[in-house]
């Protein structure tokens, strides 16, 4: 059976997921590997949600807000742009691919560069084959 | 190369009638409802913002005006009431006073003081002529024979020399016309023998007036008719027939028979003509400039003193048909002097205008299609796949 | 904690989710999950008929948890959560699964979309067993009002609150009220004076005991939430902050700083700046309020141009229309033959605006007074050049003329341009300071473009008039006029609602370590000395969650976004 990846999404409300709404609503097709888990804003995501989704059995993390300087709150993005380059170091050394984790900016208005962003790194992920950890927890028991 | 915009020319063309023209934004409906306009002649639209934009060698080039015989529907159709039959026909005026070699057109038509000086002008000075004339070869009492005041051969003379100077006039007009039509600022040249071939355009629209016809309702074409018939035919019978014509009461009937149903079409026509314009229906009756006032007018009185003069001459009373005769024919001679100047140099304008705007249309679709044809390429010739 | 009893509802949306996802498939499933008290399927959820079915299951089988599996929550959150509401169940028990905008909407593969369903609806289950009933605080609606700029849209709402009986601070960076409108003569199409315009109501608004008018002045800070604002105003110009400033207390705040024109001088090919005789419109306005029409060497004019759109509908400067500069024109036309009725004055226009009430006929009165318009396509823009002497004038516009088809000259003496409206250069710090958003030209964006076009995504702070988009008087007063009714509806409840969803600091975990105490935007995160401990002022926090994740000992809770939560949601997806 071939590889599908799953990939979780954490999406702020303001922007990406409008923008991911936007998407549905243009009837923009993207591959459906990822879940999406909507938060207010990509402040909220603490780093530990990538590793519980990576622990659980992810593909792939990708977590989306909104541009630089168009955060709701402010400046919420930016914490998530700080703590997004640690993260990345940490995985690396867990031998967690770069492709994997991805932090990306997606405004209200762009839907179809959130179905481009899906798309590739759904293509990516699928190139790089199951995460270790998943193969290791053998979930994948879909039949068709 | 970029054409200069004359904004001031607009204020000299009022003088013409194009009061309105200012108010056309361009929408296109008189255009697209004109029963005439069709490629390559699209009017009037275009011609109004030639007009607008002052235009001036444009506007004088171009044909439009005289594919234009004023239905109307234009200014009905037009949302913004700029009168664009009427600024056609203030086209016409203009294009009459650029065509006129001498220039005095221009006077005329901007001023009706300018144009009743010089019909008041030629009538007494014609009147003063004549009647010094008359005195010195006979006597006021006579009116045929021997001692005539004005004998019918002097009198024939006196048409022919008028109208050998008439048409030197307007055959220098037309001339001006296929100038400015026809050559100048032309990319293409009609061949002479294109000319040749669609000349019978010519009499077949003087003698028919067939496009006006066309405008939709027939019946001011036949109003324009009778007034052309009627005229025509009095010219010939009075160039070729004057003897006969003044000849005693004993006239031949064929000549009466010709003589009477042209004057009465003439005087119907004309009539009908002036009082359209005076109660203002149909679509030019609405704008009546002073040079179409004199027009009539003196028409009307041409036509009203050639029948009080017929008619006196052939009650027997030799000296009042003298002296309406007089009066009659200095009528004429300000009538025809005028025939270069003013409105009334159309009867060869527009026939012009029908055969020239042919010859345009074969020149420029012949070289459209000569420069759209694909170019043949040399057959490959058994080229190995 | 007790195992708790949920309904799920998954909806078909007709054929929008059902033609791609098998409902009845997920209903199936979830309804042998643990918790699951019942799982039904219906064609239209958030219909009245599919409402009342959780109604109904809610009171007779005993539900303290909902899960909607249908639309995207920013469609109908807001009405399922109602739903609970009046089947006495508190709002907030409600989770929602997006399976059509963000699954069947987006995909056509039946397999996956159903299995992407399934896990989204999972996550749902799980996550709503941690929801836990939360109420909403109220706080008192300050009845004073801020209002930022001094133009007419400033004294427009500012009286609107005043003669409504509240107190308006009405802040004005220039030393003069009046704005763009006090640099114009008159307006059209009615050719009313704009001095009288303004007059009225500056006089009203400096003689009204309501209205504090601070010129010369400038926003320094807003603290607070809406109906609580505290505004620190300070002398505009200067830098950081001073000891001149005042604090005042709002309820809410509209902005109605306006805009600023384009400068000509980015445009070479009209010569501005080098062309002495080449104007902008307000550079003509100052003449017309001298009441002299003349050259820079002091003639009278005898050839006008009028040129529309410069820096606006175009693709190297700005795309949009700035509205009002094609009635302006046909002002100018008027005023020229007016006062010089042997000019000529040629209009070269895209196309023109004339949208309004009295436009067209405004329009149709240029033509009869023999304005020449000349087309010109919005990629082919006229070329100002100096004449030669022999020219009889100035200067020679030269433009392809769309209606004639002609490439053409076009004398000229003078020429005015019609400069567009820009975002003013501070656009984007007062718009910090607010905490609004700003479009991609600059100007300020407002909550829903159609439905809501004065309030903001912030609550309690209004826009109105051009600092927004181009716009003209009617327009602006109406806008102004609609934000202050806003705030007086607010005013009138006399109550601000503040959302129930704030973070809350445990203080048997914090630590004191105050690292979440500079992470808040809004300064919501207050240190108790005496406790050493950190506390979060639930009015001001607005639920990003920053310092929720900051947070070293994890004792910051997200109401309605906790940890607990959030980690059901990742499980469910993974299964």
């Amino acid at each position: 059976m071939s590889f599908e990846p799953k990939i979780v999404g954490f999406l702020c409300n303001w922007c990406s997921y409008a923008g991911a709404d936007l998407a549905g609503t243009s009837r923009i097709h993207y591959p459906p590997n990822l879940r999406v888990i909507r938060v207010m804003c990509s402040a909220r995501i603490d780093p530990t949600f990538v590793l519980m989704a990576l622990a659980g059995g992810a593909d792939g993390v990708l977590i989306c807000g909104c541009h630089p300087g168009d955060c709701h709150y402010s400046e919420g993005n930016y914490k998530a742009m700080r703590r997004y380059p640690l993260l990345k170091q940490m995985l690396a050394q867990y031998g967690v691919e770069e492709a994997r984790v991805r932090l990306e900016w997606v405004s209200a208005s762009e839907g179809q560069r959130f179905a481009d962003v899906v798309t590739d790194m759904t293509e990516k992920i699928h190139a790089l084959g199951p995460s270790r950890i998943r193969a290791h927890l053998q979930l994948d028991k879909v039949e068709r | 190369m970029a054409i200069r915009v004359n904004p001031k020319l607009i204020d000299e063309l009022r003088k013409y009638g194009a009061e309105d023209v200012s108010m056309c934004y361009h929408c296109g409906n008189c255009s697209a409802v004109c029963p005439h306009s069709q490629e390559p002649y699209v009017f009037p639209r275009r011609s109004l913002r030639a007009l607008q934009m002052g235009l001036e060698s444009r506007m004088r080039t171009s044909i439009e005006p005289w594919l234009c015989y004023y239905c109307g529907q234009c200014s009905d159709q037009c949302p913004r009431d700029a009168e664009p039959g009427e600024t056609m026909m203030s086209l016409r005026r203009w294009l009459i006073s650029q065509y006129d070699v001498t220039g005095l057109g221009r006077y005329f038509y901007r001023s009706w003081k300018a144009e009743l000086a010089a019909v008041l002008l030629v009538f007494v000075c014609t009147v003063a002529g004549l009647v010094l004339y008359g005195s010195s070869v006979g006597s006021i009492h006579v009116y045929d024979g021997p001692g005539a005041f004005l004998p019918s051969e002097a009198i024939h003379l006196f048409d022919f020399l008028l109208a050998g100077a008439l048409v030197v006039f307007l055959g220098l007009n037309a001339g001006r016309m296929w100038w400015l039509t026809m050559i100048k600022d032309r990319k293409e040249r009609a061949p002479l023998s294109l000319y040749v071939r669609r000349i019978h355009l010519l009499p077949l629209h003087f003698f028919s007036q067939m496009r006006y016809a066309k405008c939709g309702d027939t019946g001011p074409w036949l109003v324009h008719f009778c007034v052309v018939f009627g005229y025509v035919t009095m010219l010939v019978l009075i160039m070729g027939f004057l003897e006969a014509m003044q000849a005693g009461p004993e006239i031949r009937w064929s000549v009466h028979a010709f003589g009477y149903a042209a004057s009465a079409a003439l005087l119907v026509a004309t009539l009908m003509m002036v009082r359209a314009r005076l109660v203002k229906s149909g679509p030019q009756g609405h704008h009546t400039h002073t040079t179409d006032w004199m027009f009539l007018l003196l028409l009307v009185v041409l036509v009203v003193t050639g029948i009080v003069q017929h008619a006196v001459h052939r009650l027997g009373y030799e000296t009042a048909a003298n002296v309406a005769y007089v009066v009659h024919l200095s009528i004429v001679v300000t009538w025809f002097s005028r025939y270069p100047f003013t409105k009334w140099s159309h009867i060869i304008y527009r026939p012009l205008a029908m055969y020239f705007a042919e010859v345009r249309r074969e020149v420029s679709g012949t070289h459209a299609r000569q420069s759209a044809a694909p170019v043949a390429g040399p057959q490959l010739q058994g080229h190995a796949a | 904690m007790a195992e708790p009893r949920i309904g799920v509802y998954i909806c078909n949306c007709g054929t929008n989710i059902a033609k791609v996802v098998n409902c009845d498939k997920i209903c199936d499933s979830v309804s042998k999950l643990p918790g699951v008290a019942v799982a039904r399927t219906y064609k239209y959820m958030c219909s009245n008929p599919g409402q009342d079915m959780i109604v109904q299951d809610v009171k007779q089988l005993d539900l303290d948890r909902v899960v909607v599996v249908a639309c995207s929550p920013r469609m109908h959150e807001r009405t399922f959560r109602k739903a609970l509401r009046s089947a006495g169940l508190n709002e907030y028990l409600l989770e929602m699964a997006n399976i059509r905008e963000q699954c069947s909407w987006v995909h056509d593969d039946e397999f996956a979309a159903t299995n992407k369903a399934e896990a989204l609806t999972r996550a749902a289950v799980r996550r709503v067993a941690y929801h836990e009933p939360l109420e909403r605080l109220s706080a008192d609606m300050c009845p004073n009002t801020l209002v930022l700029g001094g133009g007419i849209a400033g004294l427009t709402a500012a009286l609107e609150m005043a003669d409504a009986g509240h107190k308006v601070f009405l802040v004005e960076r220039d030393d003069h009220l009046g704005g763009n409108l006090a640099r114009v003569d008159l307006t059209a199409p009615y050719l009313d004076s704009a001095r009288d315009l303004l007059t009225e109501r500056i006089t009203r608004a400096r003689e009204s005991k309501n209205v504090q008018v601070m010129l010369g002045s400038a926003l320094k800070n807003l603290s607070g939430f809406v109906g609580n604002f505290v505004a620190t105003i300070g002398p505009a110009g200067s830098e950081g902050r001073t000891e001149q400033e005042t604090s005042v207390d709002v309820g809410a705040v509209v902005v109605c700083t306006g805009y600023k024109e384009f400068d000509a001088s980015r445009i070479t090919y009209f010569g501005y700046g080098k062309l002495p005789n080449v104007i902008t419109s307000f550079e003509f306005e100052r003449m017309l309020r001298a009441g002299r029409i003349e050259t820079k060497e002091g003639k009278t004019p005898q050839y006008v141009a009028i040129v529309h759109c410069v820096g606006s509908r175009s693709q190297e400067f700005h795309g949009y229309c700035s509205r009002v500069c094609c009635m302006t024109a046909l002002k100018y036309a008027h005023e020229i033959k007016s006062a010089l009725p042997d000019s000529y004055v040629s209009d070269l226009y895209i196309d023109m605006h004339a949208f309004g009430k009295g436009h067209e006929d405004f329009y149709k009165q240029s033509s009869e007074a023999k304005t020449l318009f000349l087309m010109y396509g919005k990629n082919e823009h006229p070329v100002i050049k100096r004449a030669a002497p022999e020219d009889g004038c100035e200067m020679l516009i030269e433009v392809v003329e769309k209606l004639s088809g002609e490439a053409i000259e076009i004398p000229a003496d003078m020429v005015i341009l019609m400069v567009g409206m820009e975002a003013r250069a501070d656009a984007d710090r007062v718009a910090r300071l607010v905490n609004i958003s700003q479009d991609k030209e600059g100007w300020f964006i407002e909550s829903h473009p159609k439905l809501d076009p004065v309030a903001t995504t912030t609550e309690g702070i209004f826009i109105a008039g051009t600092c927004a988009f181009p716009k003209d008087i009617p327009d602006t007063v109406a806008q102004a006029r609609a934000a202050a009714a806003r705030i007086l509806g607010k005013i009138a409840r006399e109550k601000i609602e503040i959302d129930a969803v704030f973070a809350e600091v445990n203080e048997d975990l914090c630590s004191g370590c105050r690292m979440c105490n500079e992470l808040c935007p809004y300064s919501a995160v207050e240190f108790d000395s005496e406790k050493r401990r950190s506390r979060v002022n639930s009015a001001l926090c607005k639920a990003c969650g920053g310092c929720v994740a900051a947070c070293p000992s994890s004792a910051i809770k997200a109401r309605h976004f906790t940890d607990q939560q959030i980690a059901a949601q990742i499980e469910g997806v993974l299964l």
